[in-house]
């Protein structure tokens, strides 16, 4: 008897303690980026990689990390065709200066563009331990009243725009394994 | 903290454990020796016989226990975030099972790292247990393993939240303060149930006892999640759940039994 109730015991206390409850699991899906992919405007279907692409926000002194590993200035740009950028949880626009060749040593060959992007956003519950997420919903294209826009193409610099179009492909942000903007350069 | 907290109140109720079964120990023994000593004096002397009598007689008493959980009360004074009662409540049954219930009313706030939430609302448990502890002469201290049916009918609100952001390139952003609440809301669940109870005093019984329970039916709400459930308390990611308790409770005889102890080879004659 005394066992039974020992070893019933132990277990509960086992059982409460081993139970995984406060760390949130970094595969669950919780507050996305903004996906965008890079194709070549000349031919449509393909991928083209930019070259040491650098993304800041508007009014932040450093670019999005985009290499980790990397110690030097270098960890702020990218050379594939696809960049995940945070989009601003609070508010109801972000805006990104996208400058590509951005360390070349000559200054005029560095283009930037400026991308702002319009959406509304909603809070999600997840779970006990990750809380809650938010996910987006780019603004409709309308030229009705009031004007709306999913995004806002300026040119950063006075030397002319390198992206020659941009296409929404997934209206609705809420998860980061598909593309939502698409960039021709 | 909060694991801390719990691994010093799993050590002091294993401790707890052991110390009452070491008081049984200690107090079986002394009744055993007293058995063949009172058996002597019933064939030596013949006045002393009214005196034995009720020794090789058992009366089982039945009746109500009733009883308040101190552990839910006590809480209430040092815990700023939870007030709760619980009435406790059996019935004695047979030689052996009792039916039981429990009922209580808890108001909890729950505050994890993300998410500050608050809990109301009352409960109802019912079902049986099972004295396994043999008793020796006229004592009525209990071990016990039981079954029960939990219900619940609360209500939540959810008082802050944070966003979980893996990328804050933009800043952590500050809780933010909801208040939505989600009325009638309901969980049944099951729960095996062990506990000790013992006679302290005259018809006066302290108890504790652990719940290890298993959530059946839980309607969580809209958008959110039933963090805790009164009576069934905290959730987690699966349907397991366990409680505490600590009780304080009151036998009210209500009629008595007889039983003749087989071991005693006299047939004494009724009182």
């Amino acid at each position: 008897m005394k066992k039974i109730i020992s070893l019933l015991l132990v277990f509960t206390f086992g059982l409460s303690s081993c139970e995984k409850d406060d760390i949130c699991d970094p595969n669950t899906p919780t507050t996305p980026r903004l996906v965008i992919t890079f194709y070549d405007a000349n031919n449509p279907s393909t991928l083209r990689p930019v070259t040491n692409l650098k993304v800041i926000g508007k009014d932040m002194k450093e670019g999005i990390i985009f290499n980790e590993n990397a110690t030097d200035e270098s960890k702020y740009l990218t050379s594939g065709s696809t960049v995940s950028i945070p989009l601003k949880t609070n508010d109801n626009s972000t805006t990104y200066t996208l400058i590509l060749d951005s360390n070349n040593p000559n200054v005029a060959a560095r283009n930037s563009d400026v991308l702002r992007f319009n959406y509304t956003h909603q809070d999600e519950y997840v779970s006990r331990a990750c809380g809650f997420k938010t996910t987006f919903a780019l603004d409709p294209l309308s030229d009705g009243v009031p004007v709306s826009r999913p995004f806002v193409l300026t040119d950063g610099d006075s030397n002319g725009l390198w992206i020659r179009q941009v296409y929404v492909k997934n209206y609705k942000v809420e998860l980061e394994n598909e593309t939502h903007i698409e960039i021709y350069f | 903290m909060k694991h801390t907290l719990k691994y010093i109140s799993s050590i002091c109720l294993l401790f707890s454990m052991f110390m009452s079964y070491a008081q049984e120990n200690t107090a079986t023994p002394t009744a055993k020796e007293t058995v063949p000593v009172k058996s002597q004096t019933v064939a030596t002397k013949s006045e002393v016989q009214e005196v034995v009598k009720p020794d090789s007689i058992k009366t089982d008493r039945y009746g109500l226990r009733v009883g308040v959980d101190l552990y839910k009360l006590t809480r209430g004074l040092y815990d700023k975030d939870y007030k709760g009662v619980e009435f406790t409540g059996d019935w004695r049954l047979t030689k052996k099972y009792y039916l039981a219930a429990e009922l209580g009313f808890e108001d909890k706030t729950t505050d994890d790292d993300r998410l500050n939430s608050s809990a109301t609302g009352t409960y109802i448990k019912g079902g049986f247990d099972y004295n396994v502890y043999q008793n020796w002469l006229d004592m009525e201290n209990l071990i016990t393993i039981g079954m029960r049916g939990g219900f619940s009918t609360f209500s939540q609100q959810l008082n802050s939240y944070k966003i979980y952001n893996p990328n804050p390139y933009w800043g952590e952003q500050p809780p933010i303060v909801d208040g939505q609440k989600y009325n009638g809301l309901t969980a049944g669940w099951l729960e095996v149930a062990m506990g000790l109870k013992a006679e302290v005093f005259n018809n006066v019984f302290v108890g504790f006892g652990v719940q290890l329970k298993l959530l059946l039916a839980n309607s969580k709400p809209e958008g959110f999640d039933n963090l805790y459930i009164p009576g069934f308390n905290r959730t987690y990611d699966g349907s397991f759940g366990i409680g505490f308790n600590y009780t304080v409770s009151y036998f009210i005889p209500i009629y008595k039994k007889k039983i003749v102890i087989p071991t005693n080879p006299k047939t004494a004659p009724k009182k």
